[in-house]
């Protein structure tokens, strides 16, 4: 129909219009009502269609109800970082009343760290036998194994000590204020590659890049080779900068740096990358195996400035280092484990829910005495682990049904006002 | 009968815009009706105090801190002191509100229920319910439109979106699109309009397009995200690939111009694609008639005026059929794409093939869309919804209820077909907005009634003065006027 039409007869209908200008009367009429602008319809600027009003409206269109136990599955990961920072905090509070040696903390931390590598290498293997043609060139492997390493480095290596690398970093370390101290170091197990890479006449980046199918055995050799560097520069470092470390925070008074460290562990439990990664390749993409920046660099700060809090050097050191494989290492370790196998991830969640409830158990309690017969060393470890696995088996499961229960709340309303989503294909020029 | 109309809103001239456009041209048209129509906006550079544009039309420019993007500062009750004054100063009887991101048009709306006057809003944009600026802005439209007389929308995608933001009555809402002032956006060939040949009949001659004719492309477009210059940026390359004799013309500025210009660069089509920058509203018509096809990838767009005044000027328009757009254009002057690039890709071509195939008659699209809009014709309607709000149309006539209805009378609206003022009344609409809100927004409605007690005791009506009106012409368009009337 043509506008033109339309013009010549709307006068005759308006006459009409009066009587009928119902709600319901669009039967009552001719011409239905239409919902364009450019046709002149004999309705009423505000007539409301009934069939067509809001038709285009959707409510919760791509709502996926949740479901009681992927959900429970889910939330391990939570419960894996929440365990491993109240185990770090445990230790920390061993060390810092004595009732543990630091050696020992950091000796099992990095014992475990070693053991952590190991695995990861022998999967890192397995990966590249099977798939051959992907490359394995992911930039978290280099710093998480170097840093793994460096552990590993701490038993049997005082021997070869690499002396550039040393005198570089602490001559770096020690021009730093101490503002740029704490950045450093928190950094430490990146900004220690990227140092290495400059100074050394062949840097560790090298053989990720370029042409790793030339020679399989010797990309694995060197890879290794270069772990074992940067974890030994890493180690240096924190020796390095225990001393500082120690007297970084001696103005401030005790009650603050409790305060700073609870908050900034709570920024790290919130900002924490729970996000599992695309599962396109089960090690790669790049950045995403590296937990959300913000994060590791809370709990890196706080554990400086509660290691701060230590009276000797090597009790700062023992802490930072272990910070390091706790904050530093083990997420990575616990994501490519949660990719690699489901019942090791589980297990692994079992561990630590009984090692946090464990300690947790151990520090408060005081246990171990020795006095009378029922009060064996280690009762109160005991209860604060059946405490900790109720309390958490009770966290998850609530947690996930009432976030089921919150979801009849959801109401989204989408309609054809909303911006549409581009859709573009990946430019290939 | 001729009303004393107050338009209230942040945008207008000199800044350019459609919002600032329509107000004008509404203005413009009912003063030319017989009403009396002032403009209160905010101070802009060298704008200030009291302005009268053409034809009478005053402009009040009070001084407000602009926060953003010509936005005032929302303090809702300082505007009030100024606006009783301007208002009985005007002897206003109806507040007419534009743009809902204007905190001046809520206060004015706010103000003059306080005050007793019937109030209009027209909401031009379309907004989401998901972000938090959405959020925020929804729940102050809902304040605010909680107590107005009527609402109007540009278009019936914009209606549904109004209503679902607001939680209107859909019968209080009015569909009255935007229009385009024909004469300005003429197309090439066509002569210009002198007022005395209106009547007369002008043959369009047809243009044909040869095979290897070189088919130009026209895009005038702010180039923001949301104007959908990702996909420009996407689909020009291949639109250019497949179509050898296709030329494109970009006009417009904007975040994402340096993406179109990189586009170009790397693909090196700087030759096929001429950048003109920013244009001037007025400079529009002259783009647009150098070329045969308009795109216009916009993701949002509440009317999309800018389609209007291409097929004006005689061009097929090819656009995403996103928000009321779908609504403004019949289908032998458009081609619709989904918002895809492919889609879009694929859409040009078929408008370039029809183009050359010579099916569409675009010389014939000018008066066609002169017919469809115009701000007469706007202003008729407008007109309507002021007589509806004033009781002089009955209630069954302007809401369309029967008497058998009757029934179905709402707490929201007055036995009169007209929104109660009484305090308690506008107390009980304002408390349904929320659980805190309600009662945060009847705090804000009492203090503003007890300003307005305290104003009326301060400066009182009978010392301010009464304006003097602009010399009306003589009504000679009476009789035009009552072939087409809404009413009795």
């Amino acid at each position: 129909m043509t506008p033109g039409t339309n013009g010549s007869t709307t006068g005759s209908s308006e006459r009409v219009r009066h009587k009928d200008r119902t709600r319901s009367g669009s039967r009552r009429r001719k011409r239905t009502w239409k919902k364009l602008l450019w046709v002149k319809q004999s309705y009423p600027d505000n007539y409301t269609d009934q069939e067509t009003f809001l038709e285009h409206l959707q409510r919760n269109p791509r709502l996926q109800p949740y479901d009681f136990w992927p959900l429970v599955a889910d939330s391990t990961v939570i419960v894996q970082h929440v365990c491993s920072v109240i185990i770090f905090v445990v230790c920390f509070i061993g060390i810092f009343q004595d009732r543990v040696s630091p050696v020992a903390v950091v000796g099992w931390g990095s014992f475990a760290t070693f053991l952590g590598w190991l695995l990861w290498d022998w999967w890192l293997g397995q990966e590249e036998s099977t798939k051959p043609t992907t490359p394995p060139a992911f930039s978290s492997t280099p710093l998480a194994a170097s840093a793994s390493s460096s552990v590993s480095n701490l038993h049997h290596s005082n021997g070869n000590r690499h002396i550039n690398g040393n005198g570089l970093l602490t001559k770096h370390s020690y021009s730093a204020s101490s503002a740029s101290l704490y950045s450093h170091s928190s950094n430490g197990y990146s900004t220690n590659g990227h140092a290495s890479s400059a100074s050394t006449p062949a840097p560790k980046f090298v053989p990720n890049h370029p042409s790793p199918h030339s020679s399989p055995l010797s990309h694995r050799t060197s890879l290794r080779l270069s772990t074992a560097k940067s974890a030994l520069l890493i180690y240096f470092t924190l020796l390095g900068l225990s001393p500082i470390l120690k007297s970084l925070t001696r103005s401030t008074s005790s009650d603050s740096i409790w305060t700073m460290s609870l908050g900034l562990f709570s920024i790290n439990i919130f900002f924490f990358d729970y996000g599992s990664p695309p599962s396109r390749s089960s090690v790669g993409g790049g950045n995403k195996n590296i937990p959300a920046s913000l994060s590791t660099n809370a709990a890196l700060m706080a554990s400086t400035v509660l290691a701060s809090r230590l009276p000797s050097t090597g009790q700062v050191f023992s802490l930072t280092l272990f910070s390091i494989e706790v904050f530093g290492l083990f997420p990575v370790f616990r994501r490519y484990a949660r990719q690699r196998s489901w019942r090791g991830h589980v297990t692994l969640t079992t561990l630590l829910v009984v090692g946090a409830g464990g300690g947790v158990g151990l520090i408060l309690g005081h246990g171990g005495d020795g006095h009378g017969f029922w009060d064996w060393p280690w009762k109160s470890g005991l209860l604060g682990v059946v405490i900790g696995v109720l309390v958490t088996g009770l966290a998850m499961g609530g947690c996930s049904w009432w976030l089921i229960g919150l979801q009849k709340y959801k109401n989204e309303i989408h309609g054809p006002w909303d911006p549409a989503r581009p859709i573009i294909r990946r430019e290939d020029y | 009968m001729p009303y004393n109309i107050a338009m209230v809103s942040d945008y207008f001239f000199p800044q350019p815009g459609g919002v600032e456009s329509h107000i004008y041209q509404l203005s413009t048209k009912l003063i030319d009706r017989g009403h009396k129509v002032i403009i209160i906006t905010h101070a802009y550079d060298g704008r200030t105090g009291v302005r009268y544009l053409t034809n009478g039309l005053k402009v009040y420019h009070v001084p407000f801190l602009v926060i953003y993007r010509a936005s005032t500062f929302p303090t809702v009750f300082s505007f009030f002191p100024i606006f009783r004054n301007i208002v009985i100063r005007e002897q206003i009887e109806i507040v007419h509100g534009h743009a809902s991101l204007s905190s001046l048009c809520h206060e004015a709306i706010l103000h003059a229920r306080t005050m007793g006057l019937r109030t209009v809003f027209t909401d031009h944009s379309l907004f989401g319910f998901a972000d938090a600026a959405s959020i925020l802005t929804n729940k102050l439209l809902k304040f605010t439109l909680s107590d107005v007389d009527h609402v109007i929308c540009v278009s019936h995608t914009c209606k549904e979106n109004t209503v679902l933001r607001a939680s209107l009555d859909p019968l209080m809402v009015s569909v009255i699109p935007n229009a385009v002032v024909a004469e300005n956006f003429r197309p090439r060939s066509h002569p210009s309009y002198p007022p005395s040949e209106f009547g007369d009949q002008m043959v369009p001659v047809q243009q044909h397009l040869g095979p290897h004719d070189t088919i130009t492309i026209v895009v005038v477009s702010r180039l923001f995200y949301n104007k959908g210059t990702d996909l420009l940026v996407a689909a020009i390359p291949r639109i250019l690939a497949s179509h050898p004799h296709v030329r494109f013309i970009i006009a417009g500025s904007g975040p994402k111009a340096i993406d179109l210009e990189q586009m170009l660069e790397r693909n090196v089509l700087q030759d096929r694609v001429e950048m003109l920058g920013p244009v001037r509203h007025e400079e529009v018509r002259e783009v647009m008639v150098r070329g045969h096809i308009y795109l216009h990838p916009s993701l949002t767009e509440a009317f999309g005026t800018v389609i209007v005044e291409a097929a004006s000027c005689g061009l097929y328009v090819v656009c995403t059929q996103v928000g009321g757009i779908p609504e403004v254009l019949p289908s032998h002057m458009t081609v619709f794409a989904k918002p895809e690039e492919d889609d879009l890709v694929a859409a040009t071509g078929k408008a370039i093939a029809a183009l050359r195939s010579n099916k569409v008659r675009t010389e014939n699209f000018h008066d066609q869309v002169k017919k469809m809009y115009s701000w007469t014709d706007v202003a008729e309607r407008t007109e309507r919804v002021y007589d509806g709000i004033s009781g002089v149309l009955s209630e069954a006539d302007f809401y369309g209820y029967d008497a058998a209805d009757a029934a179905s009378w709402s707490a929201t609206r007055g036995r009169a077909g007209v929104q109660s003022f009484a305090l308690i009344d506008r107390l009980k609409r304002y408390y349904g907005c929320g659980i805190w809100a309600g009662k945060l927004f009847c705090l804000c409605v009492i203090i503003d009634y007890l300003i307005f007690m305290f104003l009326e005791f301060w400066a009182p009506r009978d010392e301010i003065d009464i304006a003097r009106n602009w010399p009306k012409k003589s009504r000679v368009e009476n009789s035009r006027r009552d072939h087409r009337t809404f009413k009795r």
